[in-house]
């Protein structure tokens, strides 16, 4: 067991210095003067030739290349263009309402499709999964910020039972001490700021799970068949099992492992899918970050998220992945097979 | 005839695809998809040339016009007719997303082929390269390439083919391997038929199934992607007829002119839905055992 | 065996169909029966072997005690100890097994659950009736030592896939004995193992009956394993039971031209290995059986 840990850190490791070069060849893909991109579109040329020595332009490529990868490591990813503050920090900012964001989505996400899918397993053959199944054909084809668009108006605008516009009303937010609103309001603020939080997070939550709810509801579902069918539900209900437990503790448990693995790209697709939902509902997230980078040409702050947003995502995938190979032991006896 | 160039059963696959679509038993969901599938290919080619008015004729009188006897749509914040912008933005956003597909998909396949002829080393390197690209998610490096280049629609299709072709690079490698690793390849491989001969001849012809079937899954999900992006501004600037980007322009609108966002969405919704389907229904006749339990 | 003790279990008649209308080709039809109007009893501690060919309808006859199909329909008597079980009402079933009939089946690779641990697994016909926890790990414990799996107490926290075929078997029988069942049916137990642990199996099954009192339906294909295990043998064709007797009378002066037949195509290390075995249908055939085809 310890020996696929290692291999599966290694990998991480591996990933996590895959995505730092390939956004470092981006970084000089791009055309023109990166210099001149660097310093932005009001620089001085006193202050592009600064920034020619400061990216360390003039030295040869191997060493900008360790340069950079050593700033990646400790955590300097360059200054912004715009706003002359250091990446990290823009980025350090806005980082926890992405991921509080995301969170809630994959929370409304579980919490719909996990029992959708295990009972239309169940009600396999029958009026209700029909319905289900043509429901879940919207895999994914509805374009999330569109969804995003359609919600804030009928929900915020037509209804008004939800808020619009950012994180927190005028006066709503909770003391900035961990930058997730929803646990600075548990810990610090008022259930007030918790409501107010939670209410603008609702539709823009509801906008990033809609998409995926289909397809997990239909992974769900084809698990639990399978691990249904399997032989031993059969001796547990010969063994006086109640169903229940046959289905939850044999069935579910069981078919839980691949699930898993599909959550692990759901989060991926989900910190896409975050950045256009956030400029749509004007949450300061990365999204919103990378979104107002591009539109002011700040290439290195763009740059600078894609490479945060690939950390995030090689990180949770590595937990993932870890969390896998303890809940299901097929897991562990394959690698052990393999080693 | 010796095996190397012995014809390799395959019957056709458009012509099983239309027979198990069309004959009877074929479900009606996925008829429909099918038609509709090729309305919107015809669209893409002529769309424009349908559109009842000029989709970019600005027309300050006639703004804001909801959808009406003149106006089948309504009109957008300019006067430019809805209908007719959603019919010429029909190529922009469907042969876009073809041409992503398309161009990944040689690029995923010829890395592939490489990759299953090449050396041990070479393999891995590359199959080590395809899962970095993979560790970011598509659209936020579709995004930071698009960043890089220059904004407009080319740069959006250029940086989704490469943000998409490790992905088929991937399932194509192991599509080959197991085709390599077969039966009737092993005896050709005895006989003295050289690897390439073999990878060209039977290993890729009897992959290509698999591979249409992935193909047209991601059509689906490129179109969406694709909007997206032109959604975001990274795409053609703004007189854009392109779904996504006239989304973005009645975002503003919505409360009171809710038809300008709502029906570019409409469209991507059932194009994304149609091919979609049809990418199914593809998967399921030439495999039909995988998603039984679907 | 008891002799003239008072049959534990009794089936009178029993049918087993699948109901009109179910079908998957999408035809309609009337009910479709699979096992016609059986009828055999078994007292305590007697085995009985139940043999047929694949499709006889044995398993389906076994498992019918317990309902283990719902979908299917079943007409005439089914009792245990005296109650009841052809539609009784499911907590009764329920009631009954793991506690008083137990069943192991054909693969023991695929009866046990891989992502819980056999400790959980072969206590669990305890802890859903409400046994503490601790309590029912040390029952099982105990019980895989008394089948003699190793270092049972450590091998509690393992999980199935860490276990042998032969040492899987065991696992999957500590689990139906821990409820001191009165009768195991087995559906052929040893079909999937090697010819040696399958003997071990069986030496095993014989053991437990013998010094547990505990009666067993054995369910085989393997007329030839019957011999030493079984006091009574039914054989099946086709749905219908064809003769029902005593082990060594069965063997000795077999009746139906069927059971004829199964016993004439075991291959033997005295028979002449020039002459061809006899098939069943060319020995029905022959004979004039009950052949009807």
């Amino acid at each position: 067991m310890a020996h696929y840990v290692l291999r599966r850190l290694a990998l991480a490791a591996f990933a996590l210095w895959g995505v730092a070069t390939l956004v470092f060849l981006m970084s000089r893909l791009i055309p023109g003067d990166i210099a001149a991109v660097a310093a932005g579109r009001l620089a001085t040329p006193e202050q592009v030739e600064q920034m020619r020595v400061t990216l360390g332009l003039d030295r040869p490529l191997v060493v900008q290349y360790a340069d950079y990868l050593l700033g990646a490591v400790t955590g300097d990813f360059g200054v912004s263009a715009y706003t002359h503050r250091p990446i990290v920090e823009e980025v350090a900012e806005v980082l926890p309402s992405t991921v509080q964001l995301v969170l809630m989505g994959m929370f409304i996400t579980v919490v719909v499709a996990l029992p959708l899918g295990i009972w239309a397993a169940l009600r396999e053959g029958r009026g209700a999964d029909a319905a289900i199944r043509i429901l879940l054909v919207l895999k994914g084809g509805i374009p999330v910020f569109w969804l995003a668009i359609v919600l804030r108006w009928v929900f915020g605008s037509i209804l008004g039972w939800f808020p619009i516009t950012g994180e927190n009303s005028i006066g709503g937010a909770p003391p900035d001490v961990t930058g997730f609103t929803i646990l600075d309001s548990l810990l610090f603020g008022s259930f007030a700021n918790l409501r107010d939080s939670v209410s603008h997070l609702f539709l823009p939550a509801l906008a990033l799970s809609a998409p995926f709810i289909s397809t997990l509801a239909r992974n769900v579902r084809s698990n639990m068949l399978t691990a249904m069918r399997s032989d031993y539900i059969t001796f547990a209900v010969s063994k006086g099992v109640p169903p229940g437990r046959v289905v939850m503790r044999h069935g579910f448990r069981s078919a839980f492992g691949s699930t898993l693995t599909i959550f692990g790209l759901q989060f991926g697709w989900m910190i896409s899918a975050a950045v256009l939902v956030e400029t749509v509902f004007a949450l300061q997230g990365i999204g919103s970050l990378m979104y107002k980078s591009i539109v002011n040409h700040d290439t290195f702050a763009v740059l600078g998220s894609v490479m945060v947003i690939g950390f995030v995502f090689v990180f949770t995938s590595l937990v993932v992945d870890l969390l896998h190979m303890l809940l299901d032991p097929r897991v562990r006896t394959a690698q052990l097979a393999r080693a | 005839m010796t095996i190397d160039n012995a014809p390799f059963d395959r019957v056709s696959f458009v012509g099983v695809l239309s027979r198990r679509l069309f004959g009877r038993g074929g479900p009606v969901v996925d008829r429909l998809a099918l038609v509709m599938v090729g309305i919107l290919l015809v669209l893409a080619v002529v769309g424009p040339w349908l559109a009842p008015h000029d989709p970019y004729a600005v027309d300050p009188i006639a703004s804001l016009e909801p959808p009406g006897a003149a106006y089948w749509l309504g009109t957008d914040d300019t006067g430019r007719d809805v209908l007719s912008r959603l019919l010429a933005g029909a190529p922009l956003t469907i042969l876009s997303a073809v041409a992503v597909v398309v161009g990944s998909t040689i690029i995923g396949v010829f890395v592939a082929s490489v990759a299953t002829l090449a050396p041990r080393w070479l393999d891995d390197a590359l199959m080590r390269c395809t899962e970095i690209f993979l560790s970011i998610p598509s659209l936020v490096l579709a995004l930071g390439l698009t960043a890089v280049l220059r904004p407009s629609l080319t740069s959006i299709i250029i940086a989704m083919v490469m943000a998409l072709w490790p992905a088929t690079a991937r399932i194509t490698r192991n599509i080959l391997r197991e085709t390599m690793t077969s039966a009737y390849v092993e005896a050709a491989k005895i006989m003295g038929v050289s690897r390439l001969r073999l990878m060209l001849r039977h290993a890729l012809p009897n992959s290509l199934d698999a591979i249409y079937v992935h193909a047209s899954m991601e059509l689906s999900g490129t179109i969406v992607m694709i909007s997206g992006l032109a959604f975001l501004g990274v795409g053609a600037p703004p007189p854009s007829a392109d779904w996504g980007s006239m989304i973005a322009q009645g975002q503003d609108f919505i409360t009171t002119a809710w038809w300008i966002s709502l029906f570019p969405g409409l469209a991507i919704t059932v194009a994304a839905l149609a091919f979609g389907l049809v990418g199914d229904a593809i998967r399921r006749i030439n495999d039909p055992t995988s998603g039984r339990a679907q | 065996m008891t002799d003239g003790a008072a049959p534990l279990l009794e089936v009178e008649r029993l049918s087993i169909a699948v109901p009109a209308g179910r079908r998957i080709d999408g035809a309609s039809a009337g009910d479709l029966t699979l096992v016609s109007d059986v009828s055999y009893a078994i007292r305590p501690g007697e085995r009985v072997a139940l043999v047929g060919e694949s499709g006889s309808g044995k398993s389906l006859t076994a498992r019918a005690i317990l309902r283990l199909d719902p979908g299917l329909r079943l007409s005439g008597s089914i009792r245990w100890d005296g109650r009841e079980l052809v539609g009784a009402p499911e907590p009764v079933l329920r009631g009954i097994r793991g506690a008083d009939i137990a069943m192991i089946f054909q693969d023991p690779m695929t009866a046990l659950n891989p992502v819980l641990t056999i400790g959980e697994q072969v206590a669990e016909p305890l802890t859903v009736r409400g046994v503490p926890k601790k309590e029912a790990l040390a029952r099982a414990a105990e019980m895989l030592d008394w089948l003699r799996v190793p270092r049972a107490k450590e091998r509690l926290r393992s999980y199935p896939g860490e276990f042998s075929g032969g040492m899987r078997q065991r696992v999957v029988m500590a689990a139906a004995l821990i409820g001191r069942p009165r009768l195991l049916i087995a559906d052929e137990p040893t079909t999937a193992l090697d010819v040696r642990v399958q003997e071990q199996v069986l030496d095993l099954i014989v053991e437990q009956s013998s010094e547990l009192g505990l009666a067993v339906l054995f369910i085989t294909h393997d007329l030839s394993i019957v011999a030493g295990l079984a006091h009574q043998v039914i054989v099946m064709y086709r749905g219908e039971f064809v003769e029902k007797r005593d082990v060594d009378g069965l063997f000795a002066s077999p009746r139906h031209p069927y059971t004829r037949g199964l016993i004439g195509s075991i291959p033997r290390l005295t028979s002449d290995p020039s002459v061809r075995l006899s098939t069943v249908d060319e020995y029905m055939a022959r004979n004039g059986g009950a052949a009807d085809e």
